[in-house]
């Protein structure tokens, strides 16, 4: 097209420039490819603006800069350290769950809900005593993960079998689970001696307790959990049949992957992580149900597998990253009565920040007359 | 027995309002093409942003739900920016939209001191001859000026995607984006503008329950209904008087919960307090069972427009 317009032009006896018209306009290109570097750099770039954003809002309510750097330094120190590996497990799991479920396609956002089952899960083991002490946690860590398979698989069952859209119907069902879980902390479960709306605590064998260097076990069942994502992802003949049902299901299916056996297996393994996530979380913090202790694990969860690009390895850097500034949220809360929901702010202003920067990665932005 | 119909119908209008309004603004975004998640989000603002303005500006109600709606149009302009210049991914664009707005509301309630400060609310106003028709005159002509005011925008909304020629262009962006660009149309521009209009109507959902129903700001109190209001679109079959009946049917079940409890019939608080997710659950997988194939969505929901992107 442009060749034959410029033979034209040079055809023609006298090539006046044509009419300049306006002062231009953008065009955008498709790139077709971009260096690794420059990737990171526009990534980097992008990050810098979100937290500065988020510093700025810290500033407008009420905390200086300054004093934002010393609380995020103090995140350091041996006793916060470890809330931070505390915090990290559960902010790990829900990172995988969500990016097993994103990776085939599966918009699970019921990660609160199926971490409430999860917790449900694990308490009724607790509450009804059952299998003898030793393997107590490994019971109620089973229990957990079928009340997060459960709730996902029910998500699951109603988009194939009356194609009900999975972000709505996992949405409502953390609705669901949350008011079932204050029907039994109100009700049958709820702790006779305090009279708070919360479960009796766990006997100590049934809470994951630290393993030294202020580690808690809690992180190892993450961590396990990472690597067994990392090698189903990367390694084994399913991560591939993931890639290929992503990137084109019809295709994968007329060349023989096992779609339905694929997504049903990573959709359950993503309900698992979700219960296993709530499990951690009220065995490792309270060691009790509360009427809480879900809040704001679904949009942590979209974030660390946006951010890390649905990678279970990389999940497990984003989860302690979000750790981190959990526990500088909690500091904040306590100490400058900065709501927890700022939390939640600079997590999706990071998210708007990196998703607006692909648009750069993928475009030449072009100044044409 | 007769009382409790009476006053459960009577209420009913003030609580279908809101899913009314939010699923009317969305199905006027999405017509465009774009999947708007955003209501959540977006009618705690317009709560926010209505109670504020209440409490701090001492205004008429109406004023009130005026602000309500230019702060959700306001916010909306960062969904349109990412979706329709970024070509964000609608689905994480809407999220993060939704979880910005519900910690951006938590955060300027708590600081400036705007939890559980009550205020006057929105007269009922009582169409007089038509009021005092026993049964139905209480139910249907003795409400508040906005619940009034939704016939006419219902009609509004109806003519101008169906009728109008911007309606009709509107609908063409949705459907194949690619031919109306052709066509010599703006599609980024009919697009920010849908969403913007869309989501003011989406604000006044969020500002008649802080303003007119609750008459309090609470966090989060917007509480799942601009998830059910994306529900009801689909329900809709993105068309108006459909999105009314499935408001009015979701403002049957929710205006039930409190009622039984008054009629001091025993039942699980807690349990009663899902009706309104689990009907919505039910409601949309009782669609999906009737309509095999075709859903009525348009054509090109969910999809960017890139003209430089040839598909």
């Amino acid at each position: 097209m442009h060749d034959v317009a410029m033979t034209m032009r040079e055809n023609s006896p006298s090539p006046k420039p044509p009419p300049r018209r306006g002062v231009g306009r953008f065009t955008l290109d498709m790139r077709q490819a971009l260096s690794p570097w420059k990737q990171a750099g526009i990534l980097a770039g992008s990050l810098a603006i979100g937290l500065f954003i988020s510093v700025v809002i810290l500033d407008i309510a009420g905390i200086a800069p300054f004093d934002l750097v010393r609380e995020l330094a103090g995140v350091f120190n041996a006793d916060s350290l470890r809330s931070v590996l505390v915090r990290a497990a559960p902010l790990i799991l829900v990172g995988l769950s969500a990016g097993l479920a994103f990776r085939i396609g599966f918009w699970n956002l019921g990660l609160e809900g199926q971490m409430v089952f999860g917790g449900i899960g694990a308490t009724a083991v607790s509450i009804y005593g059952i299998g003898p002490e030793s393997t107590r946690l490994v019971v109620m860590g089973i229990a957990a993960s079928a009340g997060g398979l459960l709730w996902v698989m029910l998500a699951y069952w109603m988009k194939v079998r009356f194609r009900v859209n999975e972000i709505i119907s996992t949405l409502l069902m953390n609705y669901i689970a949350s008011y079932f879980l204050l029907h039994l902390l109100y009700g049958a479960w709820q702790d006779s001696k305090t009279a708070f709306p919360q479960s009796t605590q766990y006997q100590p064998f049934e809470r994951l307790s630290d393993i030294g260097y202020g580690i808690n076990s809690a992180l190892l069942v993450a961590l396990a959990a990472a690597v067994v994502a990392g090698w189903g992802v990367h390694l084994s003949r399913a991560g591939f049949y993931m890639r290929f049902i992503s990137a084109n299901p019809n295709m994968a299916k007329v060349v023989g992957v096992p779609v339905r056996t694929i997504s049903i297996a990573v959709i359950a393994l993503s309900g698992v992580a979700a219960g296993l996530a709530g499990f951690v979380n009220v065995a490792s913090q309270e060691g009790r149900l509360t009427q809480s202790f879900f809040d704001g694990y679904v949009f942590s969860g979209v974030l660390i597998a946006f951010l890390s690009r649905n990678d279970p390895i990389i999940v497990v850097i984003v989860g302690f990253l979000l750790a981190v500034l959990f526990v500088t949220g909690q500091t904040l809360q306590v100490f400058y009565q900065i709501p927890f929901t700022m939390v939640q702010l600079i997590e999706a202003i990071i998210v708007i920040a990196v998703a607006s920067s692909e648009f750069l990665i993928r475009h030449r932005i072009r100044w044409t007359r | 027995m007769n009382d409790f119909f009476i006053n459960w119908l009577a209420n009913v209008p003030g609580t279908a309002a809101p899913y009314a309004f939010a699923a009317l603004g969305l199905i006027i975004s999405e017509r465009s093409g774009v999947l708007n998640l955003t209501a959540e989000g977006l009618m705690l603002v317009g709560a926010v942003a209505g109670l504020g303005a209440s409490l701090t500006m001492g205004g008429h109600p109406l004023i009130a739900l005026l602000v309500a709606m230019l702060a959700a149009s306001l916010m909306s302009l960062l969904f349109a920016g990412l979706v329709v210049i970024l070509r964000v991914n609608q689905v994480i664009a809407g999220l993060s939209v939704v979880f910005f707005c519900q910690g951006l509301t938590g955060l300027i309630g708590t600081l400036a001191n705007w939890q559980n400060h009550p205020i006057a609310g929105l007269k009922k106003i009582a169409i007089w001859p038509l009021s005092e028709i026993p049964v139905i005159g209480r139910i249907l002509f003795d409400q508040d000026l906005v619940v009034y005011l939704a016939i006419p925008i219902f009609f509004a909304v109806s003519f101008f995607l169906r009728r109008s020629m911007l309606g009709l262009k509107l609908r063409a962006v949705g459907e194949n984006p690619a031919a109306a660009d052709a066509a010599g149309l703006n599609v980024s521009l009919y697009r920010i503008g849908a969403i913007v209009a869309g989501s003011s109507l989406v604000g006044l959902a969020g500002g008649y329950i802080s303003v007119v129903s609750v008459k309090l700001w609470v966090t989060g109190m917007v509480g799942g209904r601009g998830w059910i209001a994306v529900a009801l679109v689909v329900f809709a079959r993105w068309a108006p008087w459909p999105a009314l009946a499935g408001a009015l049917l979701f403002g049957c079940i929710e205006g039930v919960v409190p009622r039984i409890a008054a009629a001091g019939i025993s039942v699980p608080q807690y349990l009663m307090l899902m009706t309104p997710y689990v009907a919505t659950i039910a409601v949309m997988m009782w669609v999906g069972a009737r309509n095999r194939g075709y859903q009525g969505e348009p054509g090109a929901l969910g999809q960017p427009h890139v003209r430089e992107e040839r598909r």
